[in-house]
């Protein structure tokens, strides 16, 4: 009896932390697959894979499109970051520290982009973008007009608005958890205004912004549906490159690519380890 | 005088959202009661006729496409929860050294895009050269390639796989908000660890499972690239009906009448779930 109960015990926590197992597995498959079919000969994954060789990579590095692409997406994902880390910096700085009446109507008001389904989003600015340049248009100012539709700015934005929620959630944790007294300590001994700031809150709150604008950089990479609707004309983001290929080819070269594409966003999250501590990130 | 200087910290981002997403939301509206045209994007005049050709079409197409939608919706979401809430159990719970890491591999497959993902699947779950069926097949255990891709199976998978994360931390935090001397004190009363569970645990743990069953529903419910690359063009859901109408067909009213559907009836479901599990919350508020 007291010996079926302890099976019993062992059996419930050997199937739970077998679950637990399980799932992390699952999560991770895909991407050790990706990596390891990019670095496998063949032309389809077989187990035992074979033999090694870097000829998808070879030939994902004479690809002009891919290549094209890869760099416009880290352009596009690093003018995002800057943008979207000083416009959130700015609003998180306000909503904590100046806002009163409305704070929590405003918090939700620059929280929108992430409450609204990101594909919403990219057709209202779709239509929004044709809207501008027909109306404009028409009243001749073709330049005004066409500033958005199809074209990088208009694409910026979307990024912008997008990842600008993730960087003021980020940052207005850290304010929040702010004690104002060292500030208050800092100006007591003569320090003023703008060294207060430079030399006491700016380094205590340095964690959430650089976590906030790596996070922001990799969302902007790895967006898509605002990438698809809005390309410009002439250049496509990596991830709508990558997906062109992978619904029509069934060859590794995407494999490479993806793998590239995996690298880079380790190196972010690495570097917000090291930097601030992965716990720094929020969604 | 000081009001007014700090109000520049806001403005441009106010402006950035008021111009570009407040408005073009607006303008989306009054899209869908445009007249259809094929000729141009829309003809001059308004219209109910999108909604109506949506709602009243003959053999319910769009309505049925929208059932699907909110059926594979549901069912993603409930499976997210059977396996994200004992991972979340886990990792707030374990005092092992490795638990940062293992809170990186929670948030590693979010940070990778969603293309990559579903790319990585596409190798796993091929129908005919795909790492599975050669597994399979090189063991024998199959003659012919079983269809793992191109189908409901293979788009579930894929949206689980993306969409686990999102249920997985807002349960992490709320697990972790609760005093393990709760826990203590139920076992010590005798409660069997199974009954602490579920007696003490889950119920406090309901705002982050609530909170995670919305993300997971309504992203599940908007994605686009799982469908079209793990369905093929053969498991058609709103997304990627409302996208073909844009982009293809040229349709702009038309798809703009048919998400606003998808996010009304998104709106209901996540209405009627909130009053669902608010009731059950009424004891721990």
């Amino acid at each position: 009896m007291r010996a079926a109960a302890v099976l019993r015990k062992r059996l419930g926590r050997g199937l739970y932390l077998g679950l637990v197992g399980f799932v992390y597995a699952f999560l991770l498959l895909p991407l050790v697959i990706v990596v390891l079919a990019s670095l496998n000969a063949g032309e389809y994954l077989t187990f035992p894979p074979e033999g090694f060789s870097l000829r998808w990579y070879v030939s994902f590095f004479n690809s002009d499109p891919f290549i094209d692409s890869l760099v416009f997406s880290l352009w596009l994902a690093f003018l995002c970051m800057i943008i979207a880390t000083l416009l959130g910096s700015m609003v998180a700085l306000y909503v904590v520290r100046f806002a009163r009446k409305w704070r929590d109507q405003l918090r939700l008001f620059i929280l929108m982009p992430l409450l609204l389904p990101e594909i919403l989003t990219a057709i209202a600015l779709l239509f929004f973008y044709y809207r501008i340049e027909t109306v404009l248009g028409g009243l001749g100012l073709e330049g005004v007009g066409g500033a958005f539709h199809k074209t990088f700015l208009g694409l910026l934005i979307g990024h912008v608005l997008v990842t600008l929620p993730f960087v003021f959630l980020g940052l207005s944790a850290s304010l929040y958890n702010f004690d104002l007294s060292l500030e208050e300590a800092a100006r007591s001994l003569g320090a003023d205004k703008y060294t207060t700031f430079r030399r006491i809150t700016l380094p205590i709150v340095k964690p959430g912004i650089i976590a906030g604008a790596l996070l922001s950089f990799i969302i902007s990479f790895d967006l898509f549906n605002i990438s698809l609707l809005l390309k410009a004309t002439g250049i496509v983001t990596l991830p709508i490159q990558l997906f062109d290929y992978v619904r029509f080819e069934f060859d590794p070269t995407a494999a490479a690519v993806s793998t590239v594409s995996i690298v880079i966003t380790v190196i972010a999250i690495v570097l917000t380890e090291k930097l601030v501590g992965l716990r720094s990130l929020r969604f | 005088m000081r009001a007014n200087a700090t109000l520049l910290l806001i403005a441009p981002t106010v402006g950035l959202l008021v111009g570009f997403l407040v408005i073009p939301y607006l303008n989306m509206v009054v899209m869908s009661f445009r007249t259809p045209s094929t000729s141009q994007v829309f003809a001059p005049g308004y219209t109910f006729a999108n909604y109506l050709k949506a709602i009243f079409d003959p053999d319910f197409y769009y309505l049925r496409v929208l059932r699907d939608t909110m059926a594979l919706g549901v069912t993603t979401t409930a499976i997210c929860l059977v396996l994200g809430y004992p991972v979340a159990y886990h990792l707030a719970r374990t005092p092992s050294r490795f638990k940062s890491i293992l809170y990186a591999f929670i948030l590693s497959p979010l940070l990778v895009g969603v293309v990559v993902r579903c790319y990585g699947w596409m190798i796993i779950l091929g129908n005919n050269d795909g790492l599975i069926n050669n597994i399979l097949r090189d063991l024998g255990l199959i003659q012919t390639p079983i269809q793992l891709m191109y189908n409901t199976f293979g788009v579930s998978v894929g949206l689980v796989h993306i969409f686990l994360p999102f249920m997985i931390l807002p349960i992490l935090g709320a697990i972790q908000s609760i005093d393990p001397a709760l826990e203590e004190a139920a076992q010590s009363l005798g409660a069997t660890r199974l009954k602490t569970i579920f007696r003490v645990v889950f119920p406090l743990s309901l705002p982050g499972v609530q909170a995670g069953s919305v993300l997971v529903f309504v992203l599940t419910i908007s994605a686009y690239v799982t469908p079209i690359l793990l369905g093929g063009f053969k498991v058609v859901i709103m997304p990627t009906l409302v996208i073909q109408q844009l982009l293809d067909a040229m349709l702009w009213p038309f798809g703009a009448a048919l998400a606003f559907i998808l996010s009304f009836s998104g709106a209901v479901v996540v209405y009627l779930y909130f009053m669902a599990t608010s009731w059950f919350m009424k004891g721990i508020r």
